[in-house]
C-alpha cells in the first residue's frame, strides 16, 4: 500500500540497491540498500562523533581591530538568551542542535539495538519519535546560513573557520548518508513482534 | 482474512484499487498496513500511533494553518531582520534590503540565494497548498500526478526559508561580541519562524491520499 495515494499493491522482491515504485503515483516504496544494518550504524557513529565536535568547538574565530572574537553553534542562540529573547533562542537552537542531536541519539539506539539484538525498550516509540522529528532538523540549512553569514562579515573583519565548521560540514555529509542508507520498512519490520498476533499484514 | 485476501487478488486483475476501499488503512507513522474492521479509529499495533483512513479533518487543519501562514508572511517581509546600531548610527534591514545590498556589491548569486529562500519559497509553498486544496474541494479529476509531486517538492524546500534567521542570529553572535557594532534581531524572525513553521503544519495536516480519492 502507497502511503501517498493509498494504491493497494503487491510489492515484488527488490534486488540490493534497487528500488520499487508505486504503481499510481510513482512513490518510491520500498528501497533494498546495499549493505545490511551495519552500514547505518556505522554511519551514525561517526555522525555522533562530529555532532559532539561540531557543537563544542568554535564555528568561526573573527577578528575586528585586534580583538578576537569567537562562538560555538549554541553560542549562536545564547546569545538571545542573554538579550532577552528566548524565543528567538529557541527557534535558532531547536532545528540546529537539539533536534538533529536527538534524531541521531535516538536512531544509535534503535540501530544498535537491532544489530545486536538487546531488545531494548521503547524501541519502538523511540522510531516513530525520530519518524515525526526528521523534518524538523535543519543542519543543512544552518550550514548555508553560516556560509552566507561568512560572506557578509568578510567586509568588516577577518574571518578564520573554526574546528566546528568543518566538522559541521562532514557531519551533514555523514549524516545525509545515514539516512540515504536507512529502509525505514526494514527498520520497522526488525521490530515486528507482535504485528501478526494482533490480526495486521504485512507491510506492501 | 482469508477472504479480504482474495478480494484483494480479485480486484487487482482489473485495476488500482485504494486500500480503504478494503478496508485496509496505512499507519502514519510506520506504515504498518492495518485491518481496520470497521471501525473508523484504532492504534497502531506495531508503533502505537492513531490510524485513521485518511488524516481527520485534513481539509479545514490545512487550510487554518495555510492562512495564519499567509498573514504572517506579510510582517516577515516587510518588518526588519535586523537592526544595526554603529557608533550611535541606527539602521534596519528587511528581508529585501539586504538582497539589494548583496546586489550592490555584485554578489548577484548570494542575492538569488536570500530571495528565493526566503521571499519566493515561502509564497510558492502556500500557493502550492492552497492549489491542491482547491482542487481537492472542487472534487477535481484533473493530473492528480502533478499535485502530488508538487506536494513533494513543497515538502522537501520548505524548510530552506529558515536561512535568513540563521543568518541573522551568526551574525547577531559574532558582531556582539565586538563592542562598537551592536546588532538586534527585529520582528520580521518570529514571523519568519512561524510562516516556515505553520506551512509545514498545514503541508503535514494535508493527506495526500485525498487528491487520489476523486473519481470520474
Amino acid at each position: 500500500m502507497c502511503h501517498e495515494c493509498d494504491a493497494l499493491q503487491r510489492v515484488p522482491a527488490v534486488e540490493p540497491g534497487h528500488d520499487a515504485e508505486c504503481v499510481r503515483c510513482g512513490l518510491r516504496l520500498f528501497r533494498n540498500p546495499k549493505g545490511s544494518i551495519d552500514k547505518p550504524l556505522a554511519l551514525i557513529i561517526a555522525s555522533m562523533i562530529l555532532f559532539l565536535i561540531a557543537n563544542i568547538y568554535p564555528i568561526m574565530t573573527l577578528t575586528i581591530a585586534g580583538v578576537k572574537l569567537t562562538g560555538t553553534i549554541t553560542d549562536t542562540a545564547w546569545v538571545f538568551v542573554q538579550q532577552g529573547s528566548p524565543e528567538i533562542a529557541a527557534i535558532v537552537w531547536l532545528p540546529s542542535v537539539l533536534f538533529p542531536g536527538l534524531t541521531i541519539a535516538g536512531l544509535f539506539y534503535v540501530l544498535f539495538s537491532i544489530r545486536f539484538q538487546m531488545n531494548w525498550p521503547h524501541t519502538r516509540t523511540i522510531l516513530a519519535w525520530i519518524t515525526h522529528l526528521l523534518p524538523w532538523g535543519m543542519m543543512d540549512v544552518f550550514l548555508l546560513g553560516i556560509l552566507v553569514a561568512l560572506v557578509k562579515l568578510v567586509a568588516l573583519a577577518d574571518v578564520l573557520l573554526g574546528t566546528g565548521f568543518y566538522a559541521f560540514l562532514i557531519l551533514i555529509f555523514l549524516y545525509a548518508a545515514t539516512i540515504a542508507s536507512l529502509e525505514p520498512h526494514t527498520l520497522w519490520e526488525s521490530l515486528n513482534v507482535r504485528a501478526d498476533e494482533q490480526g495486521a499484514f504485512e507491510n506492501g | 482474512m482469508l477472504e479480504l485476501m482474495s478480494r484483494v487478488r480479485l480486484k487487482m486483475a482489473n485495476e488500482i484499487v485504494s486500500a480503504k476501499d478494503l478496508g485496509i488503512a496505512g499507519c502514519h507513522t510506520c506504515g504498518l498496513a492495518v485491518n481496520m474492521q470497521n471501525h473508523d479509529h484504532v492504534e497502531c499495533p506495531r508503533c502505537g500511533s492513531g490510524v485513521h483512513y485518511r488524516k481527520p479533518d485534513s481539509i479545514n487543519r490545512a487550510w487554518a494553518f495555510l492562512i495564519a501562514a499567509f498573514i504572517m508572511y506579510i510582517p516577515a517581509n516587510t518588518q526588519p531582520m535586523m537592526r544595526t546600531t554603529s557608533l550611535g548610527s541606527e539602521s534596519a534591514d528587511t528581508i529585501m534590503s539586504g538582497v539589494i545590498y548583496f546586489l550592490s556589491h555584485g554578489d548577484w548569486h548570494l542575492a538569488l540565494v536570500i530571495f528565493a529562500a526566503s521571499v519566493m519559497l515561502p509564497l510558492l509553498k502556500i500557493i502550492a497548498i492552497a492549489y491542491i486544496l482547491i482542487s481537492i474541494q472542487r472534487g477535481s479529476t484533473q493530473r492528480k500526478q502533478e499535485k502530488t509531486n508538487l506536494y513533494r517538492i513543497a515538502e522537501i524546500l520548505g524548510k530552506w526559508s529558515m536561512l535568513d534567521i540563521f543568518v541573522v542570529g551568526l551574525m547577531v553572535m559574532l558582531v556582539q561580541l565586538g563592542r562598537l557594532t551592536t546588532i538586534d534581531p527585529g520582528p520580521a524572525c518570529i514571523a519568519f519562524a512561524l510562516v516556515v513553521i505553520l506551512t509545514m503544519f498545514a503541508e503535514e495536516a494535508l493527506d495526500p491520499k485525498l487528491i487520489w480519492d476523486q473519481t470520474e
